[in-house]
């Protein structure tokens, strides 16, 4: 639109108000300038010729984690590192070769740790070296005035007072990785060098424990001097843990085990808590606290028996006969058998044109639940599983737990393996056979179970027919617990039967049975090589000798502790896992004070 | 032949460019040369090629500029109302399939060209403004066409606000206060509303709000940093700024800046690196700079025939000036750190983009003072 000529007038006189107040701000913003740059100038320039401001990491403690009667499980001691700040050095590369040849270390892992912290900014120091000694310290010192970019940090160091007896489940800390840093995400800020869980409890927990670091804004000279702190944000210390863990118990199992491979589990079947838990080989996680070395983590990999590996969660083998409780249960409750119907055992049964064999050739004779189970007759079972089905069997094994993790506070947790017949379509790509049911009766076949899912699954029976969450927290565990769709009356009935077994008569008597002590368990034997049967366990080469299980809870009424043994290549569950869960029994009920009923009788 | 007819049919555009207004194309032209050479300076330890790719900005930029000096200013004020609605559009696209970069949802990009919808929107906004305020044939403007003004401009703001960039839908603030103040708005009620706006938020600010709260508000307005990220953020700036003194530490020299204590040094806080390098000389240069430029676009205000013109130059001007002076006062430490880039320094192309063809839009008006359209 024109603009009539009586508007012209005000609307450029309203312009040039504009292009004044614009004019204005202009000169307010150089005045700005002026004052800073000329007025000012000689300060910034001083602030900025001593590379002054500076970020300091505070670092928060670490939690410290605790048995569940308090005693002190991982602790925190000081260490020494020495840091690099590459905008001060004048030469870096000289800076490494004078480093590595003071503490007489390879340049190499220098420049290593020296590459990690590329990413930040020069000023940021990155550290090179770890776990200097006093006299290191005190060298590096003396040479501060000719190497102003060494700094030497406190930092603190994770002592692990038990070694290798806690190792699996307590797990340990490593620098964080390039990979963690690149996925950092808004949460946590990882800088290079810290140090994060790994594995174990120090894993699944690591940002509880790590607490919150704090960060100070500092000025510091031309030396690296600190002359004057700008703002502080304290650290928060990470939250001490207390573990359900019975430090006792834990070193006892660890000692059973120990020259052995395989795991043990102990679990208060009331909570779930977990009283031990042990997987050997085991390591040391001392070995990983001040920065494993090549030598060390060479041998560790180079086992052939993956000490690193949680066997109690990580590894999942046939139940072999302890799979019979299962079986029990679900016949009892489906009304498949009742408790006095008899089955006559010659040795063997032909089922679905297939000879099945019991573990005596020479046959049990005519067998009840009560004595089949205290005899681990094979043939009592194939016939339940075959009036059963794998349907109903598939569905009461998912009821007692397997096939899924289990949910404790560990991670890679493995699920095991429940098969049936959607399983064999799907998965293995071949139909479900009549004949595999009969073999799963018994716990062999492609079914897979971990100790700890063991564990819980005797838990079961020995509560009632809770299915509780193992934990390692001593707070417990807020998952749901189902309940077996058994009858208190039927699971009375299958702890009796599996009291047989350690009782006169039962196959674990001999090498189980404890004075003054009634309680139940079941023992399980995995055939690994078929052509090695008939020969005796000692004159088979170790690879190809059986698995040995053996689940029990303990008393007998009102059971308070449930064992799980897995001894690999141990041979016979009756003589390669019985006796080393009878022991941990004996030294549970016996410790002095402990129980003194037990103390009485014996 | 065609085109022999087709050029003749050019030739009133090419007589326009003529009449061009060569100190405000030198200004820009410039300014976007000494923004190259700073960006050059400021990005020498950051990996990747900021200077080739501000370099193709300030290329496709100039070809904006003139493409906008020739392009018919009134097509878009006839047109205001389906460019503002087209300006809205594409700040819902980015809510809805934009990328998020520091934070906000504010980019839309394919293979790897992006535009932010924020630039696009304050110019489609202007224009409409421009138009309705010019329509309205009083002296004064009353209450009415005040607010209607405002929520013109509230739209925009809210959808930017939602991405969230608060630090760009604070520059519409700006942009309508200076279109209000020459569209009419009575001097009363002008006067009036600043005082009593600045007494409230001053009374507010020190007496109503308790210290946390007054935090929250910095850090909404500056999400990506805590606290203690900020003051550093600041402190270093004015490191850089102070320690440049008279004359600066020459081109590529500066402490602060190639020793990477500041952030965002090749962005926002561009200036404090040629404040660092040039020192208060190089300061003064490159405001006068920006003083040409916007006094010469002022005066192309003052002998512009329509008062749509008027007032879109005006709009745009104070955007301008606005960006100017906020990121210039925020690298001094005089105002709250937000995301406010510094037009023709500052890396990035939407915004460089966007400040050509402002350029390019106040010329064409320009040269069309002599044409009965």
């Amino acid at each position: 639109m024109e603009i009539q000529r009586q508007f012209r007038n005000d609307l450029n006189l309203r312009v040039r108000v504009l292009s004044v107040i614009v004019s204005l701000l202009l000169g307010m913003v150089a005045g700005g300038f002026w004052w800073v740059q000329l007025v000012q100038g000689g300060h910034y320039r001083e602030l900025a010729e001593n590379n002054r401001l500076r970020r300091l990491t505070i670092r928060a403690p670490r939690g410290t984690i605790h048995d569940r009667q308090g005693q002190l499980l991982v602790e925190n001691t000081p260490s020494y590192q020495l840091l690099v700040d590459r905008s001060r050095a004048e030469d870096v590369d000289a800076s490494l070769d004078f480093a590595a040849e003071l503490l007489d270390r390879p340049r190499a892992e220098l420049e290593e740790n020296l590459q990690r912290g590329r990413r930040q900014p020069d000023y940021q120091p990155v550290p090179v070296a770890r776990n200097l000694t006093l006299a290191e310290v005190a060298q590096l010192s003396a040479k501060s005035l000719e190497h102003p970019e060494f700094e030497i940090d406190v930092g603190h160091l994770r002592l692990y007072r038990h070694g290798p007896q806690t190792a699996h489940v307590l797990g340990y800390l490593g620098e964080v990785s390039e990979a963690e840093l690149a996925r950092n995400g808004a949460a946590p800020h990882f800088q290079p060098g810290d140090l994060v869980g790994k594995k174990g409890i120090e894993r699944h927990f690591d940002s509880v424990l790590r607490g919150d670091d704090g960060e100070r804004m500092v000025i510091v000279d031309s030396r690296g001097r600190l002359m004057q702190e700008n703002a502080r944000d304290d650290a928060e210390s990470g939250v001490d843990l207390v573990l359900t863990l019975d430090l006792g118990l834990q070193q006892e199992a660890e000692r059973l085990m120990r020259d052995k491979v395989g795991s043990i589990v102990a679990l208060d079947p009331r909570t779930g808590d977990v009283l031990a838990m042990v997987s050997s080989p085991s390591f040391d996680p001392n070995l990983f606290a001040s920065g494993i070395q090549a030598a060390d983590w060479q041998e560790l990999i180079g086992n052939d028996n993956d000490p690193l590996q949680n066997r109690a969660i990580q590894n999942f083998h046939s139940p072999g006969s302890v799979f019979k409780m299962v079986m029990a249960t679900a016949g009892l409750s489906e009304g498949v058998i009742a408790p006095q119907d008899r089955v006559y055992c010659n040795g063997s049964v032909t089922l679905h044109n297939h000879k099945f064999r019991c573990g005596r050739l020479s046959g049990h004779g005519s067998v009840n639940l009560e004595q089949a189970m205290a005899k681990s007759c094979n043939v009592y079972f194939y016939q339940l599983g075959n009036k059963l089905g794998i349907d109903r069997i598939e569905r009461w094994a998912k009821a007692f737990g397997f096939g899924e993790a289990t949910g404790i506070e560990l991670d890679n947790e493995k699920a095991g393996l429940v098969p049936g017949k959607a399983w064999a379509l799907n998965q293995r790509g071949q139909a479900w056979y009549p004949g595999e049911t009969i073999s799963v009766s018994i716990g062999q076949g492609a079914l897979g179970v971990t100790p700890l899912q063991m564990a819980r699954a005797t838990a079961a029976v020995a509560n009632g027919g809770r299915l509780v969450t193992p934990h390692l927290l001593r707070s417990g565990s807020t998952l749901p617990e189902p309940r077996l769709p058994a009858s208190a009356d039927t699971l009375t009935l299958v702890r009796q039967a599996m009291a047989g077994v350690v009782e006169p008569g039962g196959t674990a008597h001999l090498t189980a049975g404890i004075e003054g002590l009634r309680w139940g368990g079941k023992t399980g034997t995995v055939q690994v090589a078929a052509g090695q049967i008939g020969v005796p366990h000692e004159d088979r080469p170790f690879r190809l000798r059986n698995h040995a299980w053996f689940a029990g809870f303990a008393p007998l009424e009102d059971p308070e502790i449930v064992v799980v043994v897995f001894n690999e290549h141990g041979g016979a569950g009756s003589t390669g896992a019985a006796p080393i869960a009878s022991d941990l029994m004996r030294f549970w009920f016996g410790r002095d004070g402990a129980r003194p009923a037990l103390v009485a009788e014996r | 032949m065609s085109g022999a007819f087709s050029f003749s049919e050019q030739r009133p555009a090419l007589r326009n460019v003529t009449g061009i207004d060569w100190a405000l194309v030198a200004a820009a032209l410039m300014l976007a040369l000494v923004g190259l050479a700073t960006v050059n300076s400021a990005s020498a330890e950051l990996a990747g090629n900021q200077l080739a790719r501000q370099g193709l900005w300030v290329g496709i930029g100039c070809c904006a500029m003139l493409a906008a000096a020739l392009f018919n200013y009134r097509t878009l004020i006839e047109f205001a109302f389906p460019i503002y609605l087209f300006g809205l559009s594409l700040l819902i696209t980015v809510l809805l399939v934009g990328r998020v970069a520091g934070g906000a949802r504010s980019w839309l990009g394919y293979a790897g060209i992006g535009l932010q919808p924020a630039e696009v929107a304050k110019l489609t906004t202007a224009l409409w403004l421009a138009s309705y305020l010019a329509s309205i044939d009083r002296r004064t403007l009353g209450l009415r066409e005040i607010v209607l003004s405002g929520l013109i401009v509230a739209v925009p703001i809210a959808l930017i606000a939602l991405q969230p960039d608060l630090g760009s839908a604070a520059m519409f603030v700006p942009l309508l206060a200076g279109m209000l103040l020459v569209g009419g708005i009575d001097r009363k009620v002008l006067v009036g509303g600043l005082v009593a706006a600045l007494v409230l938020g001053a009374a507010l600010w020190f007496f109503g709000l308790h210290d946390y709260q007054r935090q929250r508000i910095t850090s909404f307005l500056n999400p990506n940093a805590d606290p203690l990220g900020a003051g550093y953020q600041v402190q270093q700036s004015k490191i850089a700024v102070g320690s440049g003194e008279l004359t600066g530490k020459g081109y590529m020299q500066g402490t602060q800046s190639q020793l990477r204590f500041l952030p965002a040094r090749h962005t926002d806080f561009v200036f404090a690196v040629l404040a660092e390098e040039w020192g208060f000389l190089g300061t003064l240069a490159v405001l006068g700079l920006y003083a040409m430029w916007i006094v010469n676009a002022f005066r192309i205000a003052l002998r512009a025939r329509e008062k749509e013109a008027v007032l879109l130059i005006v709009g745009l001007v104070s955007l301008f000036s606005f960006h100017v002076v906020y990121n210039t006062a925020m690298v001094v430490g005089f105002v709250p750190i937000t995301g406010i880039p510094l037009p023709f320094l500052s890396y990035g192309g939407s915004f460089t983009l966007l400040n050509f063809a402002i350029t390019g839009l106040i010329l064409g008006i320009d040269a069309k003072r002599y044409v009965n359209a």
